[in-house]
């Protein structure tokens, strides 16, 4: 576990945060700009002080009387905006890292194939593009056999192809190693696709924070409460029978079709689906252009928000729904909880 | 050139090359201070540094003569340690060097340290280096225009020093005659040739010196932008 209990008070830098995550998996760091995520994760590195306590896999990392220095956590810090050592080649900052840390479990060679910087080794990082940067940077922090990795935004300094060129190395790099990761982000894309938990921040405080669709589905947070709320199913890609469309089989057995995308059967996929683009009916609609209709049970409804509409939380067989409906049609329908209703999803989309 | 000429013009290049070297030594963990430092004593330490820019180096000859004078504060404490006079030594024109050419050296060293900015410091930090590792890493070759401009600064400076030799050195050949007093003591005897020569000699030194720095400054800057 990585248990964090401290607060850092500084003029237009204050911050309260008490949380607990698994050290295993990544945790999304979320909240509006301005929120304080990038002071917590700095926290996190050491390069913030701050009073209070923290400790990763039972190894004490701040406390009222100590204070472990950046330098001796074995850190992987991915910055915002692409920072690799202007005086190094790629070559050298890959090495700054390795020649540093402790001997991780895969070789530099390892590495530089995951992150295809093959053919980039000898280059000076200002003849490279951002997105390039940014794979240099994730494979410099990999090579230090890290005990924690840090994202603060990797991907928002980046344009929108870069972005999503850099978001499978993203991915793989999260996925394929046992490293506890920290991600900041502000986008629920990401968030969607890479998250397993959640913290959420708001105005410098860690309002919440668990597993992620436990977060997204609780109805009294302000994510919830807005049209931003939003919910993921996991599933696999199957064998299409709709031309034109991929069909995702989510871990409840239902089958979605979405836009068609290009990953083959059998790769493990997130669907995100916004809460306002699941629409509630009674009855089994026919004829309809909407294709994928679910089966489900509504769990709780939250509070009208600000622009009269409520969150509903929905049991889609065993997954999580999130629907968002004016307060109006609530009544109109009578939705209440325990009651059976159709989950219209007007579109569902792999993320990214 | 006259024998005297050469000797005055070896001392005046080995007390030089003797200030530059102590003057980056010491000016290097000064600057740094300086350049990360929000202690309220900063103004107070850089003004202190500074002093020499504007002091007439006489003033600061003046106070020095009256530091090393003999049984003066300065004197008795070296005395007690077993270490010779300062006054008209070598030894003292090397220590008077260092104060005189301080700002020419901390300043564009400062300078440098404070354009680095933190995040390359931070990320050398968050992959496992401590802070020496991280100076001779990161910071020196980051700082290598900052050091070259400090070294032919405090060259160049100390080179050219009058003043405070003048009040401090007594003039004495072969252990403290300068060339910028050789040149001095020619133009009162009149002897307008040998004067020129030293002057020529001077001249020529500087020009070199600097020629080789905007050339090593130019290849560099090439060498980033490719």
């Amino acid at each position: 576990m990585i248990r964090a209990d401290f607060r850092l008070e500084r003029i237009g830098l204050s911050i309260q945060a008490e949380f607990s995550v698994p050290a295993k998996g990544v945790t999304a760091i979320f909240g509006p700009s301005g929120s304080g995520k990038t002071t917590l994760l700095r926290v996190l590195a050491g390069l913030e002080p701050a009073v209070g306590s923290l400790t990763v896999n039972d190894a004490c990392w701040l406390s009222p009387n100590s204070f472990l220095v950046a330098h001796k956590r074995r850190l992987g810090y991915v910055f915002q905006e692409p920072s690799l050592f202007t005086h190094l080649s790629v070559w050298g900052n890959l090495q700054y890292g390795w020649k540093r840390g402790s001997r991780p479990a895969w070789s530099v060679d390892d590495v530089v194939e995951m992150l295809s910087l093959g053919d980039l080794l000898k280059q000076r990082p200002e003849t490279l593009s951002g997105g390039e940067q940014q794979r240099v940077a994730i494979a410099r922090a990999l090579l230090g056999n890290p005990r924690l990795l840090l994202f603060d935004e990797p991907l928002s300094a980046l344009d929108i192809e870069s972005r999503s060129q850099l978001m499978p190395f993203l991915e793989k790099v999260l996925q394929h190693n046992d490293i506890p990761a920290f991600y900041v982000s502000h986008s629920p894309d990401e968030v969607a696709r890479l998250a397993d938990h959640l913290i959420l921040m708001e105005k410098g405080r860690v309002v919440d924070y668990g597993a992620l669709a436990e977060m997204l589905g609780n109805l009294d947070s302000n994510l919830a409460l807005s049209d931003e709320a939003f919910s993921v199913l996991e599933g696999t890609i199957v064998q299409s029978s709709a031309p034109g469309l991929t069909c995702v089989k989510t871990d409840g057995g239902h089958r979605l079709y979405v836009p068609l995308h290009s990953s083959e059967a059998g790769s493990a996929v997130r669907l995100k689906v916004s809460a306002k683009d699941v629409s509630l009916c009674l009855i089994k609609p026919d004829k309809t252009s909407i294709i994928n209709i679910l089966p489900s049970n509504i769990k709780s409804i939250s509070k009208v928000s600000n622009n009269g509409s409520r969150t509903l939380k929905l049991d889609a067989g065993g997954a999580q729904l999130l629907s968002r409906v004016s307060d109006f049609s609530c009544q109109q329908l009578q939705l209440r909880p325990g009651l059976d209703v159709f989950a219209q999803i007007k579109s569902a989309a792999l993320v990214f | 050139m006259q024998p005297s000429d050469i000797t005055a013009l070896i001392i005046s290049l080995k007390l030089a090359a003797y200030s530059t070297l102590i003057l980056l030594v010491l000016g290097t963990p000064l600057a740094w201070w300086l350049s990360q430092t929000r202690n309220r004593l900063k103004p107070v330490l850089e003004a202190l540094i500074a002093l020499p820019l504007v002091l007439p180096p006489t003033v600061l000859g003046f106070y020095l003569l009256i530091g090393f004078a003999p049984s003066g504060p300065i004197d008795s404490l070296l005395d007690s340690l077993g270490i010779p006079s300062l006054a008209f030594s070598f030894q003292g024109l090397v220590v008077g060097s260092v104060i005189y050419s301080l700002p020419f050296v901390v300043q564009p060293l400062q300078t440098a340290f404070v354009g680095l900015g933190k995040r390359q410091l931070e990320l050398a930090a968050t992959l496992g280096a401590g802070p020496l590792d991280r100076f001779f890493t990161i910071v020196l070759p980051l700082s290598k225009l900052g050091y070259l401009t400090a070294a032919v600064l405090g060259f160049a400076h100390t080179l050219g020093e009058f003043g405070v030799v003048l009040m401090i050195g007594g003039n004495i050949p072969g252990e403290t005659q300068v060339v910028s007093i050789q040149i001095y003591d020619h133009v009162e005897a009149l002897d307008y040739t040998s004067a020129h020569t030293l002057a020529l000699g001077l001249l020529l030194i500087s020009f070199l010196v600097l020629l080789a720095v905007y050339g090593i400054n130019r290849q560099s800057r090439l060498v980033t932008l490719q």
